[in-house]
């Protein structure tokens, strides 16, 4: 892949699309967390 | 409203539809006008997508249900990422190396020219049934909280929607939506501030949160495995995701948007950080009805947030309204009794206390639920036509009544841009498709450049008038918009198993498709008329028979 190809900060798109899965993950922790802690 | 909401107002619908126009000023190539000239940076592709979602309804409707079912609709959202992820690594590049105009184009190219027509063709219904909804849909509520007009309201909104989309094209659309998303998601992040500081004194954000959570305004998953409850985990991580991917992979509207990239890397980009904002803008948009919530528990909200539907029915029944009012005020003064135990105990960390508080609002709050139920009969008795969903006006009458003047201003600044740049998405995605998928294709293969642009410019003038005449007649059509709605879920399944068949399983031919399609969509308007499914579901339903008849036909040919 050439440089000008690549996500920032990631040398793959893997890499990106796994910051996007894992904040995904982290917000329905938190929101599990929310529904359990406050009902 | 005041002088200075008028100058906020209009100064802002000003200023983004002077700067999408100086923008775009001399576009006249056929490739710039229809696919934004190919130049788009990933923040204004980004922004671009999201307002193209975000219509007026979800900055009126989504607060309500807030209001009325706390947290839980953000669950819709959890498939957006996971799509966002997919097409990034799937379809968005198949675009890229196909340089198509439309999705569709894509379809010929796979498959042939009927399925190709036949999924362009849903496309304009659907949209074109919706663009007119999304100008209609704001413009009621507009109307009927602010006492405008409702023609002129539609008017005003499609006539300037129109200007700018005819003017300059794509590239007007995505400037304009990047300065309209700022502003949606500044108004939106400062109502969310300001609905706090409307709270009492001595009320805390710990205390707001404690009773949200106690009205269980607060459950965000709901992880029970059921097919009748609309919003789950599962349905949203399953049925959200093919809503998603369909949405954002077929509907011209989005494709169209990230189309006009720069490049392959600035399209993925803007994907992604829609995936990254949507789950937070949403939970923060549904906090906004919940905090409206929890300041209705400590000021009498009226019997019924629509106030002139209210009005009829007293005209209607006046006895049995001001009957329904004094209950309504009983119930009221009572439980504003428990909150105040309830905030006396939550300061003091007496836990019996606080469970007894809390069990007498569970009673009192279903008795308030009753009322509200035995209010919207009395309101559909009143007027059959009237809106008894009196949560789509929670949010505006709060704003109307709670916000200091200029906020006001902003606030609805941030409905009309919502309305403005889903229905310019729309308008801009149902010409390109005229032009690319019928006229150019079937009527006039060598059209030429500047011919091309006014052809452009010509179905989208028309597709804005039948937009705006469905939004002027729509009082009159009140089933046609159910059906509008319930339009989308319909169709996106079997255009999704459409793709997917074209990507994924390359020895399928079309005809067999073609016929797939027809029968998957049969069998999900049959699963419509005739079961309970939770519409999310239906989209899982049409892809999936497109997928296996679509194999399973191919098989019996060959």
């Amino acid at each position: 892949m050439s440089p000008e190809d690549r996500p920032p900060f990631f040398r793959t798109w893997r890499g990106a699309y796994l910051l996007v899965l894992g904040a995904l993950a982290v917000e329905i922790v938190l929101l599990g967390w929310l529904s359990r802690h406050f009902s | 409203m005041s002088g200075i909401d008028w100058a906020v107002l209009l100064g802002t619908i000003g200023v983004v539809v002077a700067y999408g126009l100086w923008r775009t000023r001399g576009a006249a190539q056929l490739n710039s006008y229809l696919r934004g000239g190919t130049d788009s940076k990933w923040y204004t592709i980004g922004l671009s997508i999201m307002a193209t979602q975000a219509s007026a309804i979800t900055f009126l409707s989504t607060p309500g249900q807030g209001f009325e079912d706390g947290l839980g609709f953000v669950q819709f959202y959890f498939g957006v990422p996971i799509a966002m992820v997919v097409l990034s690594a799937t379809i968005v590049p198949m675009y890229y190396k196909t340089r198509v105009f439309t999705a569709y184009e894509y379809l010929e190219q796979r498959f042939d020219l009927k399925t190709r027509q036949l999924t362009a063709l849903i496309f304009l219904l659907q949209r074109g049934l919706g663009a007119g909804l999304s100008i209609y849909a704001p413009a009621i509520i507009l109307s009927t909280v602010l006492g405008w007009s409702l023609t002129w309201t539609n008017l005003l909104i499609g006539v300037v929607v129109i200007a700018y989309t005819v003017s300059g094209g794509t590239k007007a659309v995505s400037q304009t939506q990047q300065l309209q998303m700022t502003v949606m998601l500044g108004g939106m992040g400062l109502a969310f501030i300001y609905s706090f500081m409307t709270l009492p004194d001595g009320v805390t954000v710990s205390d707001a949160v404690g009773l949200a959570g106690a009205f269980g305004k607060l459950k965000a998953i709901d992880t029970s495995a059921t097919f009748e409850t609309r919003y789950t985990l599962w349905s949203g991580l399953t049925g959200g995701t093919f809503v998603a991917l369909a949405y954002f992979g077929t509907d011209q509207s989005q494709v169209q948007r990230y189309l006009s990239g720069e490049s392959l890397k600035q399209s993925r980009l803007g994907l992604l950080m829609n995936g990254l904002l949507k789950v937070p803008m949403q939970v923060m948009i549904l906090g906004v009805g919940v905090v409206v919530f929890v300041f209705f528990l400590f000021h009498a909200p009226p019997l019924f947030f629509n106030a002139p539907a209210l009005e009829r029915a007293r005209q209607f029944d006046g006895a049995k309204t001001t009957a329904l009012e004094q209950r309504h005020a009983d119930v009221f003064a009572k439980k504003r009794a428990a909150i105040d135990s309830w905030v006396e105990a939550h300061h003091s960390n007496d836990e019996a206390r606080q469970r007894t508080a809390e069990a007498t609002l569970q009673t009192l709050e279903a008795e308030a639920k009753a009322l509200r139920k035995e209010t919207k009969a009395l309101v559909t008795a009143s007027d059959a036509r009237a809106n008894p969903k009196d949560a789509d006006y929670v949010f505006l009458s709060f704003v109307m009544t709670r916000f200091p003047s200029g906020l006001v201003g902003l606030l609805l600044a941030v409905i009309l841009c919502a309305a403005m740049s889903a229905t310019a998405s729309a308008l801009n995605a149902l010409g390109t498709t005229s032009v690319v998928d019928f006229y150019k294709r079937s009527i006039d293969p060598t059209l030429a450049d500047d011919k091309g642009v006014r052809v452009a410019r010509w179905f989208t003038v028309g597709w804005g008038a039948l937009a705006v005449a469905f939004a002027v007649f729509a009082s009159q059509l009140d089933n046609l918009i159910q059906a509008t709605n319930i339009l989308g879920s319909i169709f996106y399944g079997p255009m999704l198993g459409v793709f997917l068949v074209g990507f994924f399983l390359p020895k399928v031919r079309g005809t067999p498709v073609f016929i797939a399609t027809l029968l998957a969509q049969a069998a999900v308007v049959a699963t419509w008329l005739g079961s309970d499914i939770g519409f999310l579901w239906y989209n899982v339903i049409g892809c999936a028979g497109v997928v296996l008849m679509s194999l399973v036909l191919d098989l019996r040919k060959a």
